[in-house]
């Protein structure tokens, strides 16, 4: 899981913050298109539209964060240089915890964890800056994240039984005899 | 962090193919790591090729925006040898597997890594033939009984690819986590950049015939001590090494990269030609 925060306040400038919001947005948006997709090809539609839906929103998001960027110098970061305490940017779910026969809640609550830690990230930076102008941007990034948050709650409260049940196999992939 | 934005995005490095690996496969990480290395490094798509043998993971070439050559089993490193030779202006990597690299293609392992020709190379090493549906490969425990090929395992131990690499001449060790994709982006940067022969181990699980792999993650460490650059301790090292110690260079060497003297040419079919008359 990624545990970003920035508790220990490395992100003092507007600059910085949009350069880390376009990263972390960036990432987002791709990654959640890269597991639709990787749902679709597996005949997984349920799960892949999940993904897709979050894919649109992030895009939507982006675009908003690409067009602020537009008026400011960013600073550069190699990607191990952003300040993530996580192996990759918050907002963007660890492939290697997607599987073809995901059920429907988990892929809500890898979705609804991730979402969180990108607004828990966005809120460390609203709690730690000192510039007031950082601290009014960090919050409003937050708040953000927060309606997608909501989204998921709803997803989840309006989830069946059957969508916390991970999806059968009938042909599933055998070793060779 | 400096302040000069990058010329290509990582998804510049992308191609319009979209990967059929499974959901959760270690090989996704590595394409994403290595999509960001080349961003990073700056490097045009028309000066990269990338080159693989057979395998689920010598699928990269096809995911990738760069030239790409999809070549045998087993005979990438040749292949990547011969057009590094030709043409050294071109950042040259070779991706594939632990069994293309180490079974079919284990005799080009060592010549490459003893010719030292500046090429980096990526193995996903998931200790399986996932394409073929789940047998042994050279890096699997001698005592997995998951394939009905070797029910009560293959009973040989497993080949240790950076030993073998690093005696034979590799000049810059590394294993990474496909967990940890930001590291193993910095670490492919260091290989580029490395001259001669690298060797990148990826530990990259196979979800589908070794789910039991998913269990890396929590197991993996970063490695406590930096790399060095002399090869008895990094033998040293290697030998009594558990194999899940990731994150960092093992080894740098300072090896001169082979580098042969190209003739002055001026490509004209005339000229050819000419070597060639009797």
């Amino acid at each position: 899981m990624n545990t970003a925060s920035n508790r220990d306040g490395l992100i003092h400038t507007i600059p910085e913050l949009l350069a880390h919001a376009l990263a972390m947005e960036t990432e987002a948006a791709e990654r959640y298109g890269e597991l639709a997709q990787q749902m679709e090809t597996h005949h997984r539609d349920d799960v892949a539209t999940i993904f897709r839906r979050l894919e649109k929103a992030e895009t939507k998001h982006l675009a908003e964060i690409t067009e602020m960027c537009s008026k400011v110098e960013l600073p550069h970061y190699a990607p191990w240089d952003f300040k993530w305490t996580g192996a990759e940017s918050p907002e963007a779910i660890d492939i290697g915890r997607v599987h073809y026969q995901l059920s429907v809640r988990e892929a809500i609550l890898l979705a609804y964890e991730h979402e969180r830690s990108a607004a828990e990230f966005y809120a460390g930076i609203a709690d730690t800056a000192t510039a007031a102008d950082v601290k009014k941007l960090a919050r409003q990034f937050a708040d953000e994240e927060q309606e997608h948050i909501g989204w998921l709650e709803d997803w989840l409260a309006k989830c069946g039984p059957g969508d916390a049940v991970a999806v059968d196999d009938p042909d599933p992939p055998l070793g060779q005899e | 962090m400096e302040a000069v934005a990058r010329k290509f995005k990582p998804k510049d490095f992308k191609s319009e193919l979209k990967p059929i690996w499974c959901p959760g496969c270690g090989d996704y990480t590595v394409l994403n790591a290595l999509t960001r290395a080349l961003a990073e490094l700056e490097l045009p798509p028309e000066e990269v090729a990338v080159v693989s043998g057979i395998g689920c993971s010598s699928r990269i070439p096809a995911y990738t925006s760069v030239y790409g050559f999809h070549g045998v089993h087993g005979r990438a490193l040749p292949v990547a040898t011969g057009l590094k030779l030709a043409r050294p202006e071109l950042t040259v990597l070779v991706t594939g597997g632990d069994g293309d690299g180490f079974s079919i293609g284990g005799n080009h392992f060592l010549h490459a890594c003893r010719r030292n020709v500046d090429i980096t190379y990526i193995v996903m090493d998931n200790q399986v033939y996932g394409m073929t549906k789940g047998q042994a490969s050279p890096t699997t425990a001698p005592d997995w009984e998951g394939s009905k090929l070797t029910p009560e395992g293959t009973g040989i131990n497993p080949f240790q690819p950076l030993v073998v690499g690093l005696a034979s001449g590799a000049n810059f060790i590394a294993r990474v986590s496909s967990s940890d994709p930001v590291n193993m982006a910095q670490i492919i940067v260091e290989a580029i950049r490395h001259p001669g022969f690298s060797l990148v181990q990826v530990l990259s699980p196979c979800v589908t015939f070794r789910p039991e792999q998913a269990e890396w993650r929590d197991i993996v460490r970063t490695a406590v001590v930096d790399f060095t650059g002399d090869a008895a301790r990094a033998a040293r090292r290697l030998m009594t090494d558990d194999g899940f110690n990731v994150g960092k260079v093992l080894y740098k060497g300072e090896r001169p990269p082979f580098r042969p003297e190209h003739e002055p040419t001026d490509g004209s079919i005339a000229e050819l030609e000419a070597r060639f008359a009797l």
